[in-house]
């Protein structure tokens, strides 16, 4: 029997207070990893856990002016694969395959991939992800979201653009307005074993996504169909590489109308049209020209229809009045040139208004020069041409001018009758607006209101207008001087029984001279003492007959026909 | 209760009976020991069960397979402590030969696993007897604490000299070495035991201090000037720089996710696969987890007071020889518990080494509940004040 000595007691009590030590040195460690790292272990403790899955946000709908709706969004699905969950591959495969009618050794090869997730195919119809689903396949996930779907197909297709496989906005309206149509995309976090697979049983978080503002235009269903049909049909007749059409409120800038045929499917935007296969240049380019809108973003010799801005500047200037006299000999000499009028054998004698009605040349050269250059380009910049639009669209182009030091008087005089300089389309239509709504420069536009999708709140949208461009008096003048154009001159094939029209023709030659082609145009606005609405159509290449008068002219009666007694009516 | 009243029927019975019973009359074992021990087993089966079962039911079909395993063992043991507190502990050293058993059969049995041993986790540690693996590095931490018991209580005056000490810490190197071929952690407590129970038992201060001192400084040049070398220590500095640190990160983010009241029991998310081993070795990180730093910092304390009661007894043991076996029995607790939640808050380096009677391993748990058997009866024989 051995007792325990006093020294031995004395050990234990260190030995028990070594372990005491030990034992706070852990809980101060616990303390310090459970409270003060807490946070930072924490999130990277959820990193692993959790998994991020989107739930994709309708875009907002484009409407147009009367709520008829124009850009969609239509439910597909996206299918894909979860490697660690497919139980039995073949099936899964096959059913892939056919269902989605899909090269097999493709779907293989992603059913087969080792990846967390794997896409198999995107914008899959609802009905056919319903049917994957009732196969009720381990490990195959369809996951809904929304693609652009455009019910009218073509209708304005390149006014609206369209959008890429993630509904981000590409060309058009859905780019420009991008920010505003896309919606916030929600979210799903769920959390993950180690697998990467999903805890039934755990909560999600889920952020419920949110639609993207609707957008109201100020495009008009109806006219733009009228617009379109009208130009279809002149394309067809005339055989022209493509026609457009612009109609637009000329007091406010409210485009109605944009039509450039041939259109193209919005459905399919990839779809290469036939019209437009020809030529050099890649796939993509050939793409890329059927996309665009030359109506702003392609510049041209805008011909006669330009005479209304050289007419303005000489009636601002005081240098010309409606009743001064002319002489036409069918051709003007400037310096060395002899330039010739359209009319070889000449007016004769004419007032400077039935120099305008014949769109006779030699006049407006001769008002050309008595404005000088220096102020021509001053009236040029009043009335806008040298900046663009503003329209609310991607891809404007700018006008191309001469130096005011590079102007000789043949450059004048060619400028007087809308050659040698380039503007585009819009352009053309935004400074005949001023001139004849009174003064007022206008932006043209087609974004009218946003309507929140949340809270329904709606924002107008606003545009510059900058008052007292032309004078009271040019207006009058240029109003009585344009629809005579329309009810005596060139312009008589656009006249609309029971309305006053006013316009102006032009037949321009394309660029390089020579080759034959041309671009037949008229542009007109009615009721053309206080317009109401304004027009431009081009018929781009036409074949045979190509003066604006004779054969652009008649289709904006057409149009015109339509549109008048319907714009009554609004 | 039921021996003290055996003992008092039995007193005025006879002489002889009366003056055995007068040098080493049992009582009434620390309840608060069997308490806290019970607890301790019962809170690690609810544990053991929380972070397995999402394993269990994924490649066992089982959600409850690791737990009936356990529990099994855990009556088993509970079985055998209760056996073992009944029998008056001088009686395993109550016959010469038995000390020289103890010590060869245990060194037998280690070189017997080292040969016959089922390979698992790339070790040699287990004998499989029928449907049930048995760990015998476990045995021998009973064993060495028996065996030293006895030894020192038989040669306490040899401790006072140089040569005595190391003559006795001779005897434990085969029994070291052995488990460290296979198992270098477990080899450590058994350093850590024996090196304790000396130390105790010996009357010097000095020597020990010095090795101690020596020790820490060789360790602490070691891994200034070596310590980029060896892996593990690497790890435990960068754990996120390696592949093999992935564990003792998760591990840590179970721990940090837990903050001060943890997510509530069975909640954990770190143990759906992140935390290898949550049954095991790592467990105590789910425990930070779903019970947070108040769980946490109870286990500990639970620990801590079941250490104290350790130390009452020893303090109060009737002689050197039980006195010894529950210094073991705190040497082997108190460094086991240390490491393992050393390791699993990346305090020290990593080494495998389970959470006393909490983490799954029915050897582990066996053995240790036979080893509280054994403080139970020297409590039984405790001295106490009247």
């Amino acid at each position: 029997m051995i007792e325990i000595y006093v020294f031995q007691k004395r050990k234990y009590r260190f030995l028990f207070a070594c372990l005491g030590v030990l034992f706070l040195v852990l809980a101060g460690r616990l303390v310090y990893l459970m409270i003060f790292s807490s946070e930072e272990l924490s999130t990277k403790a959820l990193d692993v856990e959790q998994r991020e899955r989107s739930i994709k946000a309708a875009r907002g709908i484009i409407y147009d002016r009367n709520g008829v709706v124009l850009a969609d969004n239509q439910p597909v699905c996206t299918i894909s694969v979860i490697y660690n969950q497919v139980t039995e591959p073949e099936k899964v495969i096959r059913l892939l395959t056919e269902k989605l009618s899909m090269d097999e050794d493709e779907v293989r090869k992603k059913v087969e991939k080792v990846s967390s997730r794997e896409k198999i195919k995107s914008n899959v119809p609802k009905e056919i992800a319903d049917e994957i689903r009732e196969a009720s396949l381990a490990g195959v996930k369809v996951d809904e979201d929304y693609r652009r779907y455009y019910p009218f197909g073509s209708l304005a297709s390149k006014v609206l653009g369209f959008t890429g496989a993630d509904n981000q906005g590409i060309l058009g309206l859905e780019s420009r307005y991008d920010s505003i149509l896309k919606g916030t995309d929600g979210t799903i976090l769920t959390l993950t074993d180690f697998r990467g697979i999903e805890i039934e049983s755990a909560a999600e978080e889920r952020v419920e996504p949110v639609q993207g503002d609707s957008l109201y235009l100020s495009l008009d269903y109806t006219m733009q169909s009228w617009a379109q049909q009208a130009a279809e049909k002149v394309l067809k007749e005339k055989q022209a590489k493509s026609v457009s059409v612009i109609l637009m409120n000329p007091k406010n800038g409210e485009i109605y109308a944009m039509v450039n045929v041939p259109e193209y499917d919005l459905n399919e935007p990839y779809h290469l049209l036939p019209a437009y296969e020809g030529g050099e240049g890649s796939e993509n380019d050939k793409l890329n020209n059927m996309w665009r809108n030359p109506l702003i973003s392609d510049s041209y010799e805008p011909g006669s229809t330009f005479k209304i801005v050289t007419a303005t500047a000489a009636l601002e200037e005081g240098k010309v009045t409606p009743e001064d006299t002319f002489h036409c000999p069918g051709y003007k000499m400037v310096e060395d040139r002899k330039i010739r009028c359209h009319k070889t054998q000449g007016h004769g004698a004419e007032t400077f208004r039935e120099g305008v009605m014949n769109s006779c040349n030699p006049v407006f050269m001769e008002i050309g020069a008595r404005v000088g250059a220096e102020r021509m380009l001053y009236y040029y910049k009043k009335l806008g041409l040298y900046e663009k639009t503003g329209v609310d669209l991607p891809g404007e182009a700018g006008s191309i001018m001469h130096k005011l030091e590079n102007i000789g008087a043949v450059e004048l005089a060619t400028m007087s009758f809308g050659q040698s300089i380039q503007i585009t389309p819009l352009q053309l239509l935004r400074a005949v607006s001023a001139v004849v709504n009174g003064g007022t420069l206008i932006t043209p536009h087609l974004g009218v209101r946003i309507v929140d999708s949340t809270s329904g709140e709606n924002t107008t949208l606003s545009y510059e207008t900058e008052e007292g461009r032309v004078s009271e008096q040019t207006v009058e003048t240029m109003r009585s001087l344009l629809d005579a154009v329309v009810s005596e001159g060139t312009g008589k094939n656009a006249q609309v029984e029971g309305y006053q029209v006013g316009g102006k023709t032009a037949t321009s030659e394309k660029l390089p001279r020579g080759t034959g082609k041309y671009i037949s145009s008229f542009l007109g606005f009615a009721p053309s003492d206080d317009p109401e609405i304004m027009g431009l159509l081009l018929i781009d290449e036409p074949t045979g007959v190509y003066y604006g008068g004779t054969i652009a002219a008649p289709v904006m009666a057409e149009i015109f026909q339509n549109i008048l007694p319907y714009l009554d009516n609004l | 209760m039921a021996g003290k009243d055996k003992t008092a029927r039995r007193v005025p019975s006879g002489g002889t009976v009366r003056s055995r019973t007068a040098v080493r009359r049992p009582h009434a074992m620390d309840y608060s020991i069997v308490f806290l021990v019970i607890f301790l087993v019962g809170f690690g089966l609810v544990m053991v069960y929380s972070t397995s079962s999402y394993r269990g039911s994924l490649y066992m079909q089982d959600a409850a397979y690791w737990l009936k395993r356990q529990a099994v063992f855990a009556v088993i043991g509970i079985i055998a402590m209760f056996f073992v507190a009944r029998v008056d502990y001088h009686f395993w050293k109550s016959r010469k030969w038995m000390l020289s058993a103890y010590y060869w059969g245990t060194i037998l049995l280690l070189i017997f696993t080292l040969i016959f041993a089922v390979v698992s986790h790339g070790s040699r540690r287990w004998l499989r007897l029928g449907p049930l693996s048995f760990q015998p590095s476990e045995v021998a931490k009973v064993s060495l604490i028996l065996i030293f018991a006895i030894y020192i209580s038989r040669n306490v005056r040899h401790l006072r000299t140089w040569k005595g000490i190391i003559k006795s810490f001779v005897l434990a190197i085969p029994v070291i070495g052995v488990v460290g071929i296979e198992n270098l952690s477990t080899s450590i407590i058994l350093l850590a035991i024996t090196v304790i129970m000396i130390f105790v038992a010996s009357d010097k201060w000095k020597p020990f201090f010095a090795i101690g001192a020596a020790g820490i400084a060789g360790i602490a040049v070691l891994l200034l000037t070596q310590g980029y070398r060896v892996t593990r220590i690497k790890v435990w500095l960068n754990p996120e720089q390696y592949e093999t640190g992935l564990q003792t990160l998760q591990g840590l983010y179970a721990i940090g996710s837990g903050g001060l009241f943890g997510k509530g029991l069975g909640q954990s998310m770190q143990k759906m696969g992140f935390v290898p081993e949550t049954h095991n070795d790592m467990i105590f990180s789910i425990i930070c987890e779903e019970l947070g730093l108040f769980g946490a910092v109870g286990v500990l304390i639970i620990y801590f007071v079941l250490l104290w009661r350790f130390m009452v007894v020893a303090l109060n043991a009737a002689d050197l020889y039980g006195s010894m076996i529950v210094v073991g029995a705190i040497a082997h607790l108190g460094i086991q518990v240390f490491i393992n939640i050393g390791v699993v808050t990346n305090t020290i380096p990593n080494t495998g080494i389970p959470l006393p009677f909490i983490s799954y391993g029915g050897t582990s748990l066996c053995f240790l509940l036979i080893e509280m058997g054994l403080v139970l009866s020297v409590s039984r024989y405790m001295k106490i004040k009247e």
